[in-house]
């Protein structure tokens, strides 16, 4: 009776102590995408702050999690290499603005649902994929953070919502422009397209 | 007698959590299987160690054939007007006079109905788990669920919804999408997929059997199932449309990998 007690209670005190591991990881992927989401739909619910303030504060946050000179990268892919190191540089500032104000479009429209973290998928010590689902009342959107660790944090690479890919999207769409007019095109249109958003 | 108990609570928790990872395990491979599909990821050939190097593993273009595109982009801004000038302000009206939970129950209704459908299609790719999910979501939600404006399915017993269409089906036999399609008010297609829209609605969208007598009726309940789903979107098109460069180019490309990814699973 006694041995079956502690038989129990090793195997109680076991499963628990796996069990909190797991989730006490503070630099796992998940907690680092995590914790920048929630501060983001902080930021959104805090009524105190006027909207620039916010703006600025939510551009910070994605900043710091978003990898967008991998994200420019594997966007121009074959151009990449054609560029030049100025044409890189002023296509990585556009881009990562074009990007911050999609997300934060996007992460606004949601402010009020609820996030789950299903899994994350380690291919390898510096890559790593998160799958969540944005539970909304109608339908369950499964949207995957794709990582790469830079030092001792995880920077999202690419967003996949519903299957679809945000940089091979960008990718085969700016290919073409590319393909049509240039890059210099390209770049205009990505300028102009800032522009109109600023104003509205 | 209570540690029995204790001890078959515990091994049925580690049993379900063992469930749950090779649940998990399944549905990894298959969304890997999707993205070789669509990006065929060049990694092996990957061995530089610079992590900016590594970056460019992943090149490939979405390729669609789009023989059609001036055509297809007059239908483009045709439904975009569609869309901004009589669709939308419907359904702006719908969220302001019904509550969500309310559109959420309508939307539910217009679901459970294509269940059939679903099941059908489940049932000629041979995905015998997913047609018994969906006859068995469809009998669940059509009587505890009221008829379908509840979906007890997922809440209760945590089955989800499935979609699968004419299109897949003809996908999942390697049926390739041909030239990319605009239809006019239905938006984005393939040739592949306008024969499976046809096909799924000559037999199995119940809706279409009130059209042959009632055609005004068939409309007007098509126009409120179409309206519910806008009224609950979250302005996604609107999002592209003030985002993307060509939005043409980015709903096509959005269209092929969602639908790519949808063959898949």
């Amino acid at each position: 009776m006694i041995l079956r007690n502690i038989t129990c209670l090793l195997i109680t005190v076991f499963f628990f102590a796996f069990s909190s591991v797991a989730f006490a990881d503070n630099d796992s992927p998940t907690a680092q995408v995590k914790s920048t989401v929630d501060n983001i739909l902080l930021l959104l619910k805090d009524k105190s702050l006027d909207t620039p303030a916010r703006r600025e504060k939510i551009r910070a946050l994605v900043n710091s999690r978003f990898y967008f000179r991998a994200m420019s990268q594997r966007t121009l892919a074959r151009n990449w290499k054609k560029a030049s190191a100025e044409q890189q540089k002023e296509f990585v500032s556009l881009f990562s603005n074009l990007l911050e104000n999609t997300y934060i479009g996007r992460i606004e429209a949601y402010t009020d649902e609820r996030i789950d973290y299903l899994r994350e998928k380690n291919k390898n010590p510096k890559r790593s994929v998160v799958f969540t689902h944005i539970v909304t009342k109608s339908a369950d959107i499964p949207i995957n953070y794709k990582l790469a660790k830079k030092g001792d944090q995880w920077l999202i690479y690419d967003v996949i919502i519903e299957e679809v890919s945000l940089i091979s999207n960008y990718r085969s769409s700016y290919a073409e422009i590319i393909k049509k007019d240039g890059i210099d095109a390209l770049l205009a249109k990505m300028k102009e397209k800032l522009n109109t958003a600023d104003a509205s | 007698m209570n540690n029995y108990k204790l001890i078959t609570k515990i091994s049925f928790i580690l049993s379900f959590l063992l469930a749950q990872g090779n649940l998990f395990a399944e549905t990894t491979t298959q969304s890997d299987t999707t993205n070789i599909v669509l990006a065929k990821t060049k990694s092996s050939e990957n061995t530089k160690a610079s992590i900016e190097e590594d970056f460019t593993d992943d090149e490939d273009i979405i390729e669609v054939s789009d023989p059609f595109e001036s055509i297809n982009r007059k239908i483009f801004s045709f439904n975009d007007k569609v869309y901004f000038y009589a669709l939308k302000p419907v359904a702006r009206g719908f969220r302001a006079v019904i509550p969500e939970n309310g559109r959420v129950a309508t939307s539910n209704f217009f679901s459970n109905l294509l269940a059939p459908l679903r099941m059908v299609n489940a049932s000629l790719q041979l995905k015998g788990e997913d047609a018994t999910n969906e006859t068995f979501r469809f009998l669940i939600n059509s009587t505890l669920g009221l008829g379908g404006l509840f979906d007890v399915a997922k809440k209760d017993f945590k089955i989800n919804i499935k979609k699968e269409d004419f299109g897949q089906t003809l996908g999942h036999y390697n049926v390739g999408n041909g030239p990319y399609l605009v239809l006019p008010f239905l938006g984005p297609s393939t040739v592949r997929d306008g024969v499976g829209i046809l096909v799924d609605g000559a037999y199995l969208e119940p809706l279409n059997y009130i059209y042959d007598e009632e055609t005004g009726r068939y409309m007007l309940v098509k126009l409120i199932d179409i309206e519910t789903t806008i009224s609950l979107d979250k302005d996604t098109y609107e999002s592209i449309k003030k985002d993307a460069l060509d939005p043409y180019i980015f709903i096509r490309n959005a269209y092929i990998q969602h639908r790519a990814g949808a063959v898949e699973k």
